[in-house]
């Protein structure tokens, strides 16, 4: 008896050993594909490799936060700073937060994100929602939705989402001013 | 202990010649080796595979495996995936069972099975990620639960650990396409009635306005029950024909 269940589990072990070798490069290959794709979305122009030129930093609360770097002809122009907001509708939202050298949002793009369909997915599925962060500071915007007294616009029946996304990003814009500058 | 039945006595009508051969395996040997010959009846594999697309379909017929039936069929498309990835599992779980089925005392039975299933849902699990990245950007979070869907396990126990393997797997491909036929079918008709939208392709244009409750939870329920309604109207109307 418990050698058949012992044979069982050895030989499961053994197929997940397997797959693991098989499928860990892959999806390696595929995290950083999407890494390098949304550093490419969001910093300004650079000629360097942001994904491979990062450093970490630790925040005032004891959190590691990791930062990718672009540069021109060496030169650094813009931080990208990979953020959570932990208090989305359903779950976490990943977000890449670019900024250039004088602390203005180059773009925001979603990593991942297990939103309401036709609610809160609408900060993608809306064209003019994330590009509207561009070009805003910690200085000239009011960091809040419409709703809270802010600049950004909600969703019909969908407030939640925009208001993580809205601190993830002034989050992500206060980092940089710490560090960055 | 070893070599008991996996499970309960099975009526003398459900034992045939691909049975009886495979299911009497030498000790320290795979069962099929012993058949080389052609051990299946070609009528009754057919059989088990259609039964289970249509006849005892898992979601219409049956009422199991709802939970990722409700959860992931925003879609068409995500309805398909999820599956798609189903029926794989069940196919490689049921073959195991059903070539180990002789060496698993009944006392373990559960606990095996569950390995096996559990197994078999990561490695799907992990080449979806390599292999079909946003597919499993999408289904990530309800892999995993292919686990505890009760269809797999209802096939696995109660069909193919004692059963031959031509015919645990023909139940699990008719089961598994079933499951996925009506995943695609709840799918569509939320995605109609919701975007106004089928597999992505856009049919009313952009006047169609969004009827979000058929995209929450709430409207899954619906939608699964007006379907239910509409196939038991049409199977009455049949009836009343004959």
């Amino acid at each position: 008896m418990v050698a058949a269940l012992m044979a069982v589990c050895i030989a499961g072990a053994v197929v997940l050993a397997w797959s693991d070798r098989i499928t860990s490069g892959p999806i390696a290959e595929q995290k950083r594909r999407e890494v390098v794709r949304s550093l490419t979305a969001v910093l300004p122009p650079h000629n360097n490799a942001p994904d491979q030129d990062m450093s970490t930093v630790v925040l005032d609360d004891g959190t590691e936060q990791t930062l990718y770097l672009a540069r021109m002809e060496g030169q650094w122009v813009g931080t990208a700073v990979p953020v959570t907001a932990p208090d989305g509708y359903s779950g976490n939202i990943d977000l890449m937060v670019g900024v250039d050298r004088n602390g203005r949002l180059t773009g925001v793009v979603v990593l991942s994100h297990a939103e309401t369909p036709g609610l809160g997915d609408k900060m993608i599925t809306d064209e003019e929602w994330l590009p509207a962060f561009r070009g805003r500071t910690l200085e000239n915007a009011r960091w809040a939705v419409k709703k809270d007294g802010g600049d950004f616009d909600q969703f019909t029946g969908a407030t939640i989402t925009p208001r993580a996304v809205v601190n993830a990003v002034r989050h992500a814009l206060e980092v940089c001013e710490k560090v960055c500058r | 202990m070893q070599h008991e039945r996996p499970t309960g006595p099975v009526p003398a009508s459900a034992l045939t010649l691909s049975d009886a051969l495979s299911g009497e395996a030498v000790a320290g040997r795979p069962a099929l080796d012993v058949a080389p010959r052609p051990a299946f009846n070609l009528r009754e594999i057919g059989d088990d595979f259609v039964r289970g697309v249509w006849r005892e379909n898992g979601v219409f017929k049956q009422m199991l495996g709802l939970c990722p039936a409700l959860a992931v069929t925003t879609t068409a498309v995500n309805g398909m995936a999820m599956g798609l990835a189903t029926l794989a599992v069940m196919v490689a779980s049921s073959s195991s069972v059903s070539i180990i089925r002789n060496w698993i005392p009944g006392s373990v039975r559960i606990p095996s099975f569950i390995v096996i299933i559990a197994t078999f849902v990561t490695v799907v699990d992990l080449f979806l990620n390599a292999f079909a990245h946003d597919v499993h950007k999408t289904l990530g979070l309800f892999i995993p639960l292919i686990v505890v869907n009760c269809i797999v396990l209802g096939r696995a126990d109660a069909f193919a650990a004692r059963r031959s393997l031509p015919r645990a797997i023909a139940d699990a491909l008719g089961v598994g396409v079933g499951f996925t036929l009506a995943l695609i079918a709840l799918g569509a008709v939320r995605e109609l009635l919701g975007m106004g939208s089928v597999f992505g392709i856009s049919l009313f244009g952009d006047a169609y306005p969004p009827f979000l409750l058929f995209l929450l939870p709430p409207g899954a329920f619906i939608a699964l029950g007006l379907m239910l309604a509409g196939g038991t109207y049409l199977a009455a109307l049949s009836a009343r024909g004959n």
